[in-house]
């Protein structure tokens, strides 16, 4: 099993643009091509805080943070993860800095 | 998993009918829990119609049911999240078996995680009981009856786990987490945050956004649990707790936002009867740091050996985002007092669990008012919110005994003595705060000092009748 997340918001702005859907259908996604979870686990997360440019999720410890994600960004996020081709640059760098900032410490645990 | 069973007199999904002394036991409670809730829960509204959500199963597609209920006839139910297959996790028996019966030795230590936990959400109820008077729309006074119903059933949780796995002790736990009552001088709730009055809904929202927030927390700490019981409870009260936040988050932020229009607009909030921003920013110390002390000492060995017999793990452990599940093999600096200066200590990680999750915690805080903040510079507002350092005003930890400044600098009681009132709550700002609490009672109007919500409850409009009045 990877140690590899792809964290999608679960948080209350989130959530009201579909967030919990987009959940199920990339976990269902992923399950296809990586039932083992060998490539990455997908989970729910309670809030990133850039509720404002939600639909947010997270792909950890790549560091990268997706914004506005939409069902159609879906099959290029699973080749992101699962064939580890390079991030969707059109879905990063939108929420300021200062808040990925503070997503990367809460996860980037030194323990 | 057994199926879930609504049409029971308690409403479960742990096959309560074919465990008859077990289900005599809850019944018996049951009655009790009512008196409870008509002397303690909210005043007054016993006999109006609240749009309230009621928790109805614990699968995908839907665990929630929406409707007009009054509150007395709602549905307190008893829900463990699904079981998943795993073994343990963390600490010293990792890859051994869950446990589905309490270990004996772990007996009294559980037990008392259980109580403590379980006093809280009854305390926080007794806690709001007189806010409904004073909300500032219906929709929020309907959110403050969702949070308080809530608690209530996460009462009926933690009494499920007492009742099943403690046996007479259990009982007499769950009598008397009826018997107590916050803020009373003989019989006070176990932690001190549950034993202020919340007063305002200046207040209300800080307790969800940072109190409520430290159970989430703890809550997400006992569901990494290897007793099964108590880590599928916690997780399935998770899910209605981040409404609970929410609430508070929102909250805050429509009170700044509504502070921030006024200050764009060049106005002096209290001309208008809104909140000024260094008012909301002293309930923001005041409640921010009353709520880390819940986390108790940053170097504990009761904390320690929680985690080394997997009774309570990180925050997220289960996503193995750390790199030593056993905590062993390394050491976690805390800076403490010395003198008049702070020197860095290194405590083994174990001890430290504490002050991990009071980390993780704190983070999270910092992302609220990173994102409050953002709201008030979008309106033009320069000035900011900030949360106070990890230092200051604490009881509990290594701070507790020594003053520091919001900044974290270590400083005098004289120091302290001369600047506390521009650092917390006045007797003045609570006077002025109460005299802002005017109920709004017309659907989609609000109270001055405050914002609108976003968006409605259950794809409701903000004008929706959240509450009728009989």
């Amino acid at each position: 099993m990877s140690d590899r997340l792809v964290y999608v918001c679960d948080g209350g702005d989130c959530s009201e643009k579909g967030s919990v859907e987009l959940f199920e259908k990339l976990r269902n996604r992923l399950a296809e091509v990586d039932p083992g979870e060998e490539k990455a686990r997908v989970r729910k997360y309670p809030c990133f805080g850039g509720c404002e440019h939600g639909i947010n999720l997270t792909v950890w410890p790549d560091r990268v943070f997706y914004s506005k994600v939409k069902e159609d960004d879906l099959d290029e996020i699973v080749d992101h993860v699962e064939k580890n081709a390079p991030p969707l640059e059109r879905l990063c760098g939108i929420v300021k800095k200062d808040v990925e900032d503070i997503i990367w410490e809460m996860l980037d645990s030194p323990y | 998993m057994s199926a879930v069973d609504l049409e029971a007199k308690i409403p479960n999904n742990v096959d309560l009918k074919n465990d008859k002394r077990l289900l005599r036991a809850l019944e018996k409670w049951q009655p009790k829990f009512r008196e409870w809730w008509k002397e303690m829960g909210p005043s007054d509204y016993n006999t109006d119609q609240i749009y309230l959500r009621t928790a109805v199963g614990v699968g995908k597609g839907g665990w929630a049911h929406f409707d007009y209920v009054k509150m007395p006839d709602y549905r307190w139910g008893i829900f463990l999240a699904e079981p998943v297959e795993r073994t343990i996790h963390f600490g010293d028996n990792i890859g051994s078996p869950i446990w589905n019966e309490v270990p004996g030795e772990m007996r009294n230590r559980l037990r008392r995680l259980i109580v403590t936990q379980a006093d809280t959400e009854p305390a926080s109820v007794e806690q709001q009981r007189l806010l409904g008077d004073t909300a500032p729309s219906l929709m929020d006074m309907r959110s403050l009856f969702q949070v308080n119903v809530e608690e209530g059933r996460h009462l009926w949780a933690m009494v499920y786990l007492l009742h099943t796995y403690f046996g007479a002790d259990g009982r007499d736990e769950a009598e008397e987490l009826l018997e107590r009552r916050s803020g009373n001088a003989d019989k006070p709730r176990i932690l001190e945050a549950f034993n202020k009055p919340i007063e305002s809904w200046l207040d209300f929202f800080c307790f969800t956004t940072f109190t409520d927030r430290d159970g989430k927390y703890q809550l997400a700490s006992l569901a990494e649990s290897s007793f099964d019981p108590l880590a599928r409870s916690t997780q399935f009260m998770l899910t209605e707790e981040a409404y609970h936040m929410q609430t508070g988050e929102n909250g805050v932020g429509r009170v700044l936002h509504r502070t921030g229009e006024l200050l764009a607009e060049g106005k002096d909030p209290k001309s208008v009867g809104a909140m000024p921003l260094d008012l909301v920013q002293r309930y923001v110390n005041a409640w921010f740091s009353v709520s880390m002390d819940l986390f108790g000492g940053e170097d504990s060995t009761n904390a320690a050996e929680s985690f080394a017999s997997g009774l309570k793990g990180r925050y997220r452990e289960g996503d193995g985002i750390y790199k030593d599940p056993k905590a062993l093999a390394q050491a976690y600096k805390l800076e403490v007092p010395e003198g008049n200066r702070l020197v860095e200590q290194e405590i083994p990680l174990r001890r430290a669990m504490n002050g991990l999750l009071l980390d993780a915690y704190i983070a999270d805080c910092k992302r609220i008012v990173s994102r409050w903040n953002r709201d008030l510079e979008r309106l033009g507002v320069k000035e900011t919110i900030e949360l106070p350092s990890k230092r200051f005003h604490r009881h509990q930890g290594v701070y507790a005994d020594f003053d520091f400044n919001p900044a974290g600098e270590l400083i005098s009681k004289d120091d302290w003595a001369a600047n506390v009132d521009s650092w917390l709550p006045t007797q003045a700002d609570r006077e002025y705060v109460a005299s802002c609490m005017k109920p709004v009672r017309e659907p989609g109007k609000y109270a001055n000092w405050i914002g609108p919500h976003s968006v409605g409850v259950n794809e409701q409009p903000l004008d929706f009748e959240y509450v009728k009045f009989h």
